[in-house]
C-alpha cells in the first residue's frame, strides 16, 4: 500500500496515555469494590457510662415530698452532687420513658417534672448538650407532647428528639439482642441517665431501668418478651448508665405498662437517684408493692454482677 | 414586566406556597388546626360532584364551592389563572421546559376544538355522579395536585414515608406537568373537568376582555401568552378565558382591557361542544355508575377492608370521598394508604387502614379533622375513645390466630399485643395456664385472649405481633360503628 497512513509521536502518545488511563481506571474501580464490606460490618461500640465511685457512701438515694423537681434535687445532692457525674462540656442523654400516648396523670410516662429537672441540673454542671429521647409504642410527636415532656425538658434546654428525629445504627450487642440497632444519640453521649418511672408489666411484673432500655431499640425489640427475665439482664448488662432516676412520684399499679385508668395509679410522691442499676430497680419494686427477691430479671442482674438488691444501701432521706 | 403581571405572578406564588405549606404541616403532624382541607373545598366539581352523589351538601363545600362560583360569574375563570395550584404548576412547567420561539407561541395558543373534551370529562363525571359513583376526584386539579404531592412526591423527601401507588400518583401529575411543554396548560384547557365547569359560569361573566374598535392592527401579539387559549383576538371565548391578562399587557397597541360589562366587537360563539359527543358522555356515565358494581361488594363492606376511624357507612362514604389523600397525609403512623384494588374501581384511591402497615392511635383524630367533604366525620377524642360515657367508635375487631400466636402454639412467652391495647379495661386480656415444653419442664404461659366487646379494632395489636409476615393477632372490619349490618355480637 503506497498510501499507508502513518500516526504521530504525538498521535501515538495520545493514544497509549488514554489506553492507559482507561485501564488504570477500571481496574481502580475493580479494586475500590471487589470484596466490599457491606453497611453492615459498621457497628459501634457501646460506651460504658459510669463514673469511678468512691467505695464509701451511699449507692442510692430516695428522696420523698409533694415537689418532684425538689426530690430529685435533694437525692442528687445527698449522693454527691451533680458536678461528680457530669463534667463541663459532656454531651449528656437522658432516656426518660416516653412510651406512650397518656397524659401525666396516667403515670405510664416518667413525670415531666423530673426529666426537666435532671436537664437543668446537667446544664448546671456545664454539658455542653442535654438530650432527651426515646423511641415511643405510640406515635412520637403525641407521645412527647401529651407526656408534657415536649415542652418541659425544650424549656430546661434540653434537645428533646423523638423517633422521628433519631437515626437507628448498629451496634455490638450481644445476647438476644444482636443484630438490633440503637438509637445515634446514645453512640453520641459522654453520660447517659436512665430515667424509668415504676410501673406493673404484664410479662416481667414491674418494668423499672433495665426495661427502659427497650426505648432505645426500635425494631425487634418485641422478640424481646419472650425471654423477658434473661433480656433484661443481657440489657443492664450491656447498658451501663452513669445514673439511674427511678420516677415513683406517680406509679402504675395495674394495666402496665401503658395503663390509661386514673384507677390503676397511685401517689407515691417519691424519686430515688443511683449509681446501681439493679439496687434502683429493687426499691422501685418496692415502691408497686413488689418484693424485689421475687422478681426474676433482679436476680439474674445481681447474679451477673451488675449491682445488689439490699435495699439497706438505700439512703432513705425522707421529706425536706 | 407590566405591574399587572408582577401582581398576577406574585398572587399565584402566594397561593401555591399556601397548598404546598398545608400539605407540609399535615404531614410534620402540626397539632394546630389549620383549614388544611381549604382548598378541596373551595373546588365546586367537588360541591357538584357530592351534591349530586350524596344528595346533600356539606356546609363547608357548599360555601367554598359557592364563593369560587360567585367569583367566576363575576370576574371569569380567575381561579384557574390565579388560584389553582396545579394551574401554577402547568404555567411554569411550560415556561420552565419551552423551547417555543414567539411564532410557534401564537399559534400553540389557538383554541383547538377537541378542547371540548373537558366538556365531555365533566358530563360523564357528573352523570355518574347522579347515579351515586363518585369519580370528579380522579381529575379534580385540587385532589390530583394533593394526590401527586402526597403519594409520591413526599415520600422521596426526608421523613418521607413511603405509600404504596404512589408511582402512580406521581406519573399523573409529572405527565400534566410535561405536556405543558408541548401544549401550555394542556390539562385546564382539554381536560380538567373543575375548568369546564367553571366555564359554564364564566361564558356570561360580568367582567370580560374588551377590544377598542379600530385600534386591532391584527399583530396576534395578544396570543403569545395566552394561558387559556381562549382568542382575544376575534371570537374571544369568556368560557376559556383563565383572566391571567397577558393579553392586556401583550397589545402593542393598548386595544383591549379587562372591563365591567365590557363588549366584544365580534359575535360572541357558543361553546361547540359538539351535542352528540355530549350526549355520549353523559350516557356513558350513565351507564359506567352500574357497570362499575358489576362485582358488587358496595353495600356489603369487605371484612378484609379497615376504613378510618369516623368514616360513613360504605356507601354513603363513597358518595362522599373525592380522593385527595388529605387522611393519608394526616395520618401519624401511616395507616392510612389508599385503596389500589381492596375497595374496588369505584373505590380507587380511597382510604382504607393497614394495621401492618400503622395502627390507628387511639386518641388520634387528625384524618376525619381534616377530610373536606365529611367522608371521615370529625371526631373529639373524648367521643372516639368513648371517654365520653358512649360507646368508642369501632373500626373493626381483632382475632387471635391460636396457631401462629407464640404463647398459644409454641410454647413461648409473649404479651406485646396485650401491651399495645389502649382500651381500658384492655381488650387482651390473659389466661395463664401452665403447659409442658418438649423437654418436660413446665411453663407458665400467659395466653392472649379478646373480648369483642372492648376491642375497638385500632390494629395496635396486630402492628406490633412479632410473628412475621401475617401477624398472629388481625383485624377485620366487623364490628365496625359504621355499619349496623357488619356486626358480630348481639347489641355490640
Amino acid at each position: 500500500m503506497s498510501h499507508e497512513h502513518r500516526i504521530g509521536r504525538r498521535e501515538a502518545l495520545v493514544r497509549l496515555s488514554s489506553a492507559g488511563l482507561a485501564v488504570a481506571g477500571v481496574a481502580t474501580g475493580a479494586l475500590g469494590f471487589a470484596d466490599r464490606r457491606t453497611a453492615s460490618a459498621a457497628v459501634s461500640a457501646l460506651r460504658d457510662w459510669r463514673v469511678a465511685t468512691p467505695g464509701e457512701g451511699a449507692r442510692a438515694v430516695a428522696a420523698r415530698g409533694a415537689n418532684p423537681a425538689d426530690n430529685v434535687r435533694r437525692a442528687l445532692t445527698a449522693l454527691g452532687g451533680v458536678e461528680r457525674f457530669v463534667k463541663r462540656g459532656e454531651v449528656v442523654l437522658v432516656k426518660p420513658n416516653v412510651g406512650w400516648d397518656r397524659l401525666p396523670e396516667q403515670a405510664a410516662n416518667t413525670d415531666p417534672r423530673v426529666v426537666a429537672e435532671i436537664v437543668r441540673q446537667a446544664r448546671a454542671a456545664g454539658a455542653r448538650r442535654v438530650v432527651v429521647a426515646d423511641i415511643s409504642c405510640n406515635d412520637p410527636g403525641r407521645c412527647f407532647d401529651r407526656s408534657g415532656i415536649l415542652a418541659a425538658a425544650g424549656q430546661a434546654g434540653a434537645e428533646v428528639l423523638d423517633g422521628r428525629h433519631v437515626k437507628m445504627v448498629s451496634a455490638n450487642l450481644s445476647g438476644a439482642a444482636a443484630g438490633l440497632q440503637v438509637f445515634a444519640p446514645l453512640l453520641e453521649a459522654d453520660r447517659v441517665i436512665n430515667v424509668p418511672i415504676a410501673k406493673h408489666h404484664g410479662l416481667s411484673r414491674v418494668t423499672l431501668g433495665m426495661k427502659n432500655w427497650f426505648g432505645v431499640l426500635d425494631r425487634g425489640r418485641n422478640r424481646l418478651h419472650q425471654d423477658i427475665d434473661r433480656c433484661l439482664a443481657e440489657l443492664g448488662a450491656m447498658f451501663r448508665p452513669t445514673l439511674t432516676v427511678v420516677d415513683a412520684t406517680r406509679v402504675l399499679l395495674g394495666n402496665g405498662p401503658q395503663g390509661g385508668s386514673l384507677s390503676d395509679v397511685k401517689d407515691v410522691g417519691a424519686v430515688a437517684v443511683s449509681v446501681d442499676p439493679v439496687l434502683c430497680d429493687a426499691w422501685g419494686a418496692v415502691q408497686l408493692g413488689v418484693d424485689p427477691s421475687s422478681l426474676g430479671f433482679i436476680r439474674n442482674a445481681e447474679r451477673a454482677g451488675l449491682g445488689r438488691s439490699d435495699l439497706a444501701l438505700v439512703r432513705e432521706i425522707g421529706k425536706a | 414586566m407590566t405591574p399587572v403581571r408582577l401582581v398576577r405572578v406574585v398572587w399565584q406564588a402566594t397561593f401555591l406556597g399556601l397548598f404546598l405549606w398545608l400539605l407540609v404541616r399535615l404531614a410534620e403532624g402540626d397539632p394546630r388546626a389549620f383549614p388544611y382541607a381549604v382548598f378541596q373545598q373551595s373546588s365546586p366539581l367537588s360541591s357538584a360532584g357530592v351534591a349530586f352523589a350524596a344528595r346533600t351538601l356539606p356546609p363547608a363545600l357548599a360555601v367554598g364551592g359557592g364563593v369560587v362560583l360567585v367569583l367566576t360569574v363575576v370576574f371569569g375563570r380567575f381561579f384557574c389563572g390565579w388560584v389553582c395550584p396545579l394551574g401554577t404548576l402547568q404555567q411554569l412547567a411550560s415556561v420552565v421546559l419551552s423551547p417555543r420561539s414567539r411564532r410557534e407561541s401564537i399559534e400553540v395558543n389557538r383554541w383547538r376544538p377537541w378542547y371540548a373534551l373537558k366538556s365531555w370529562i365533566l358530563a360523564f363525571m357528573l352523570a355518574a355522579a347522579l347515579l351515586g359513583s363518585l369519580q370528579t376526584g380522579l381529575l379534580d386539579p385540587l385532589s390530583l395536585a394533593a394526590r401527586g404531592l402526597a403519594a409520591g412526591v413526599w415520600p422521596l423527601l426526608p421523613g418521607g414515608r413511603p405509600v404504596p401507588g404512589g408511582w402512580l400518583a406521581a406519573s399523573l401529575l409529572v405527565a400534566v406537568l410535561v405536556a405543558s411543554r408541548f401544549v401550555p396548560r394542556l390539562f385546564c384547557r382539554a381536560l380538567c373537568p373543575l375548568g369546564a365547569l367553571l366555564a359554564l359560569f364564566a361564558r356570561n361573566a360580568l367582567f370580560r376582555l374588551a377590544r377598542r374598535d379600530g385600534a386591532c392592527t391584527d399583530c396576534r401579539a395578544c396570543r403569545f401568552a395566552c394561558q387559556g387559549a381562549d382568542e382575544p383576538l376575534g371570537a374571544h371565548r369568556p368560557g376559556e378565558c383563565h383572566v391571567c391578562l397577558n393579553c392586556v399587557g401583550g397589545c402593542p397597541e393598548g386595544a383591549l382591557a379587562f372591563r365591567f360589562l365590557g363588549s366584544i366587537s365580534a359575535p360572541e360563539r357558543r361553546p361547540d361542544l359538539g351535542r352528540r359527543w355530549l350526549v355520549g358522555g353523559i350516557l356513558s356515565g350513565l351507564g359506567a355508575a352500574p357497570l362499575l358494581r358489576a362485582g358488587g361488594g358496595r353495600e356489603v363492606a369487605s371484612p378484609a377492608m379497615l376504613r378510618p376511624p369516623g368514616a360513613l357507612r360504605e356507601l354513603e362514604f363513597l358518595e362522599r370521598c373525592i380522593k385527595c389523600s388529605l387522611c393519608e397525609q394526616a395520618c401519624p403512623t401511616g395507616a392510612l394508604q389508599p385503596a389500589l384494588a381492596q375497595a374496588g374501581v369505584e373505590g380507587f384511591w380511597t382510604p382504607v387502614l393497614v394495621p401492618r402497615r400503622g395502627g390507628c392511635e387511639f386518641a388520634c383524630t387528625r384524618c376525619g379533622e381534616v377530610c373536606p367533604t365529611g367522608a371521615i366525620a370529625s371526631l373529639t377524642a373524648t367521643r372516639k375513645t368513648g371517654y365520653d360515657g358512649g360507646p368508642p367508635v369501632r373500626i373493626g375487631t381483632a382475632f387471635v390466630d391460636r396457631g401462629r400466636c407464640l404463647p398459644w402454639a409454641m410454647a413461648t412467652p409473649c404479651i406485646v399485643c396485650e401491651e399495645m391495647c389502649p382500651t381500658d379495661p384492655k381488650a387482651i386480656w390473659f389466661e395463664r395456664v401452665n403447659e409442658a415444653a418438649r423437654d418436660g419442664r413446665m411453663l407458665v404461659l400467659q395466653r392472649p385472649r379478646l373480648d369483642p366487646a372492648r376491642c375497638v379494632g385500632c390494629g395496635l395489636c396486630e402492628n406490633r405481633c412479632p410473628v412475621g409476615a401475617e401477624a398472629a393477632i388481625r383485624v377485620t372490619s366487623v364490628g365496625e360503628s359504621r355499619d349496623p349490618l357488619n356486626r358480630m355480637l348481639l347489641g355490640g
